[in-house]
């Protein structure tokens, strides 16, 4: 069961609201609005992970074809798809006060709202696929390739001139944050993580039972 | 300066579609686990 | 035809044309914004056309007459300025000293009529000098609508 994960995870979201509101300093250019950082940044970073973890896990699938691999990866997806979701949510609610623009097509935004297609593309792929076993070979493919948008995604903000401002954590020097900001990050983060892994583990748990179902009607 | 309005509304929606989905797969589980158990019963 | 093989032509009619209206999104945004030197380089090409430039807005020349919403500004990328004009309220970020992104036309008089303003900001952040935690500060803007306006 996923009960001491799903306490953990309750915590760590406590934790990280509490930081991002109550501990947090309010940013000397923003004001309060540069709050949504702490959902905007741990977001993407989550979805990067999910849409890593359905790279990692779709190669193990082609590999070895063991329905737990296929499974991992289609409830990664899933998970990453709505965590891609909320990052343009929340960065569209930041840039309309901040930038003056709801949404704009420089190279960091078209990008991700890229990758958000393309896996919105694989959960159509497998929902109209019949055969499971081709449905999931096919979707395997999709993740795959798809994943190669995450490094594009990354690299936008110095391969092309944006509107998107350059990265503050994931850069080779050390983050332009002040430390407690990046602590707050870093536990809305862990909290994100926390949520997806125990999200993953509930869909995969569903998917298990319907496969059980599916097998019980061939029979 | 602040906008609280655009923060709630960042963080509500994220909620409501985490929520939203959470919810949902519970719910389909406790579905599939009863589908289950009547069909072993049977 | 299947309604299933139908649905899945149906897909992949709609996935092809997602892919095209990113493929043309993504071609404009190599190119996001022109700079102001890239901009005067074209000389009396660029007149009447739709640009979006980018550049620092310069220190000293931001001009606002409020009865009228106007704005006059001049934008530079450290080689050349291009003045620009504006009607409306531009965003909080918009200051002097600041990067912005401006779409609009290029008047032929060397002008630029610009439709939007984006203020495009750094990576830093830091609390200011009077900082304090959190949860005062909502509680203060909570408490005491308007007062928010503090932090500039």
């Amino acid at each position: 069961m996923g009960r001491p994960l799903g306490v953990v995870t309750l915590l760590a979201l406590a934790v990280g609201l509490g930081a991002a509101f109550g501990w947090a300093p309010r940013d000397a250019v923003q004001g309060n609005v540069q709050r949504i950082m702490y959902l905007h940044v741990p977001a993407i970073l989550t979805a990067y992970a999910a849409i890593g973890v359905a790279f990692v896990a779709s190669l193990a699938y082609l590999r070895g074809r063991d329905p737990r691999w296929d499974r991992l990866a289609h409830a990664s997806v899933e998970v990453g798809v709505l965590f891609t979701a909320i990052t343009l949510v929340s960065g569209s609610l930041w840039g309309r006060p901040t930038w003056g623009t709801w949404w704009t097509w420089d190279a960091r935004i078209t990008t991700t709202a890229l990758l958000f297609i393309i896996y919105l593309g694989y959960l159509l792929l497998r929902s109209v696929v019949e055969d499971p076993e081709r449905a999931a070979t096919y979707a395997a493919v999709v993740a795959i390739v798809g994943a190669l948008d995450i490094p594009i995604i990354h690299f936008s903000v110095e391969w092309w001139r944006t509107l998107h401002q350059p990265a503050t954590l994931l850069r080779p020097q050390a983050p332009t944050m002040a430390a407690p900001m990046v602590a707050t990050l870093l536990l809305n983060l862990a909290a994100t993580l926390c949520l997806y892994a125990f999200l993953v583990r509930r869909r995969m748990r569903l998917a298990v039972l319907e496969a059980e179902a599916r097998a019980r009607r061939w029979r | 300066m602040d906008h609280w309005g655009f923060i709630l509304a960042a963080y509500g929606i994220a909620a409501l579609l985490l929520g939203g989905y959470w919810w949902r797969a519970e719910r389909r589980i406790r579905e599939a686990e009863r589908a289950l158990r009547e069909e072993r019963s049977r | 035809m299947s309604w299933r093989r139908k649905f899945l032509l149906g897909g992949l009619v709609i996935a092809a044309a997602l892919s095209w209206v990113v493929y043309a999104g993504l071609r404009g945004s190599m190119v996001y914004f022109v700079t102001p030197s890239e901009l005067l380089a074209q000389g009396g090409a660029a007149a009447g056309k739709a640009y979006r430039v980018g550049g620092m807005v310069v220190e000293g020349s931001l001009d606002r007459d409020l009865p009228t919403l106007q704005l006059s500004f001049a934008l530079t990328d450290g080689r050349a300025t291009l003045p620009v004009r504006f009607r409306g309220t531009p965003p909080d970020l918009f200051a002097e000293g600041r990067g912005a992104v401006v779409e609009g036309t290029y008047a032929g008089d060397g002008v630029f009529l610009a439709s939007t303003i984006m203020a495009k900001h750094s990576e830093e952040y830091h609390p200011p000098a009077d900082a304090e935690p959190g949860y005062k500060e909502l509680m203060r803007t909570l408490l005491k609508p308007g007062e928010g306006e503090a932090a500039k």
